[in-house]
Parts: C-alpha cells; structure tokens; sequence
C-alpha cells in the first residue's frame, strides 16, 4: 500500500465519529419530520359543521343546540349572542361590551348572557375549530376565559395558513387548563354537534352575520351603541 | 502544488477541517428545519409546533414566504443541501486544500447568510412577526458563516 493510500485510510478512520455523529442527527431529524407530518396534521379533528339528526324539527334542534351562559337564569332580560370567534365586530362585542354588560347587569341579576356558536365558515375557516376548542375549555369549567382569549389573539390564529391547533392548545395551558386533556378534546369530534345544532338553530331564527343580539326574543340591531343597548335592557329588566 | 499535496507528499496530510465538520452537522440541521417548513407549506405537516403566538403560521401565510415564485423554504432546503455536500466533499482526503471547495462554501454559506438576514428583517420590520423555526434557520445559517470564515485563509493559501 502506497503512502498516499496509507494516508487515506487513516483519514477513512478519523471520519468515522464525525459520519456517527451525521447519522444520528440525520435519524433524529428524520423521526422528527415523520412524527410532525403523522402525529400534527388535523387529524381527527372536526373543522366543519356535520349534519344534525332531527335538525328538521324546531323543538329537537332547541334540544340539540346548546348555549353557555352566565348570569342569573331566572333574570328578567335574556340576551342571545350568536357570535364567531373569527369576527372582529365579534371581537369587538367580547372586549367592549360584554364586560360592560358582565358588570353592570349580569352581576345584579337583570340580565343573563348567553353565548351560541355561529361559525359562519367561508373566510372564517378555523371558526368551527375555535368554537369547538372554547366548549373543550368549558369542559375544564373556563369556556369564558379561553372565550375571551380567542378572541384576543384572534388575528393571529385566524391567519394560520393551518388548522391552529397547536396555538389553541398553548392557550389553553396559558389559562391553566389540562393540555393532554383539552387536546384529546380538540383532536376529535367532540361538540361538533352542539356547534352545528348552535349555527342551525341561528339560521332558524333568522341570523345570517354576526355577531347577532336577541333580547328577549327581539333582535338588537345597533348593539355598537351601548348607551342603546343599556337602555333596552333596562327597559326589559323593569329597571 | 496544494498545501495538502504537499502534505500528503511528506506523509502527514493534514486532519480534514473541523470547521467543515460543523458545517456539515449544522447544514444537515438546517436542511431538517427547512424541509419541516416546507412540508407545513405544501400541507403535509398540519400546524407548526410554533407556541403560542402563532407567529410561525403569520410569516409563512404572508406574502413575503415566496420568493422569486418558490417558497421561501424551498431555497432553505435546496440551500442547505448544497452547503451539506460541499462540507461533505470538502472532509474527503485529498479535498481538504481544494480551492473550488472552499470557495463554494464561502460563497453558499454568505448567500445562506445574506437571505437569512434579509427574513429576519422581514419578520422584525415589515410582518411584525415571530417564525421561532425560521429564526433557528437564520441561526444555523449564521453559525455556517462563521464557520466558513477560515476558508479565506484556504483560498488566499491556494
């Protein structure tokens, strides 16, 4: 064996650790890109509203759907919210008037809130997602607080060129709720039906944008103005 | 003659270039991030395991993740898989004084640079957004850089 040939082979042997060392991090990455693209797709996760059985019928679809609500049942004013997390005058609504809303009449028990899903899909087309993720939330009993936080960071995850789910977990870690729980939640169909009995029972009442206010069975039409909306509810709380 | 023939004349050709070796490691790093970028943008990988803020998904759903009609990924990948073989070249006995090579992986890697520092001033300036992965890549590809540096010295030796 020449010296040159001597000379390469010992090379050969000095570049073994540095090839290990490329192998395992080519192994590494490659078990990482497989775990990304099997395990953090959409999975199972509902992103559309599905058909609800007996929807024909006005009675079982009020059964089906299923509102949140806060404040006193028996408070002499009802407001109906048909909202989506993905409209800003929905946006709107939860950072300016609610509260107002919350504070003023809902805690002296005139009024009670209460919140149905209107994911209008289209444009919005994480909507259905974000109101599936706020019921998963309410199952953990902060469906108002992963509510409020939707709607906070709400252009952020609605220009996800993806199914945000990923965020929608990390917020629901923020607000302290149980991640493996929550996702588990999320990954699936859960309350895809009450969503869609929600949407449904909307367009039976006649919404077709959002948000869209009902007061005791009469629709609000410029709830922007709160001193408005504040004298209607007084007027119907008898106050 | 080459610095290295020379050495291999003399029966001591010199240890292939740790420099090279680190570039190598992190172009096949970066070559990783870049493909998991990609493959989010072609629609494989659902959503990016990106925190909270989400501002993976606002950068890479901005105007400014293509480039030149291809995704600014796609350069990432292709890039980083030319800094890879030429650092893989570049540790082969014989390549270690080789000219070409160390002028290619100047010239990849203060490209890989260059772009990077361009995307994140995009991101700092224009988006007003966080990519925490692209800001990996933009590290990686500054490292390389750095790494690359002595291949002036290679050049002017030459």
């Amino acid at each position: 064996m020449g010296r040159r040939n001597v000379a390469a082979a010992s090379k050969g042997r000095g570049l073994r650790p540095f090839y290990i060392i490329l192998g395992l991090l080519a192994v590494i990455g490659i078990a990482a890109i497989g775990y990304a693209v099997v395990g953090r797709g959409a999975g199972g996760a509902a992103l559309e509203p599905i058909p609800v059985e007996g929807a024909d019928d006005p009675r079982t679809l009020v059964e089906r759907a299923e509102g949140i609500s806060v404040g006193d049942p028996s408070a002499p004013a009802k407001l109906l919210v048909f909202s989506d997390y993905q409209c800003p005058y929905c946006g709107q609504f939860a950072a300016q008037i609610a509260p107002l809303l919350k504070a003023e009449f809902v805690q002296s028990g005139a009024l009670e809130l209460v919140y149905y899903d209107f994911p209008l899909g289209g444009l919005h087309r994480y909507s259905f997602l974000a109101s599936r993720a706020a019921r998963c939330a309410g199952e953990q009993g902060k469906f108002w607080e992963y509510h409020d936080v939707l709607f906070g960071e709400q252009s952020r995850w609605g220009a996800s060129s993806r199914p945000p789910l990923d965020e929608f977990e990390a917020y629901a870690e923020r607000i302290g709720l149980d991640r493996q729980a929550f996702s588990a939640c999320l990954r699936s169909d859960r309350f895809a039906d009450v969503v869609s009995a929600n949407k449904l029972l909307g367009e039976q009442l006649g919404v077709t944008g959002t948000p869209t206010l009902i007061l005791n069975g009469r629709r609000v039409m410029n709830w922007s103005n709160y001193a408005e909306l504040k004298a209607l509810i007084e007027r119907e709380a008898g106050a | 003659m080459s610095v290295a023939a020379v050495d291999v004349v003399h029966g001591r050709e010199a240890a292939p270039p740790i420099t090279r070796m680190g570039i190598a490691v992190l172009s096949l790093a970066g070559f990783f991030i870049a493909t998991y970028l990609l493959l989010h943008r072609l629609g494989v990988v659902g959503t990016l395991a990106c925190g909270a803020d989400g501002g993976c998904a606002v950068v890479q759903g901005s105007r400014w993740a293509v480039f030149l009609g291809v995704p600014v990924p796609a350069w990432g990948v292709g890039g980083y898989a030319l800094l890879l073989g030429t650092a893989l070249a570049g540790v082969q006995p014989g390549l270690a004084g080789d000219r070409r090579v160390a002028a290619a992986l100047l010239a990849l890697s203060a490209v890989a640079f260059l772009f990077s520092a361009y995307l994140t001033a995009l991101e700092a300036f224009v988006i007003h957004a966080w990519c925490r992965w692209c800001l990996a890549s933009a590290g990686v590809a500054t490292a390389i850089f750095l790494l690359s540096l002595p291949e002036i010295r290679r050049l002017r030796r030459g």
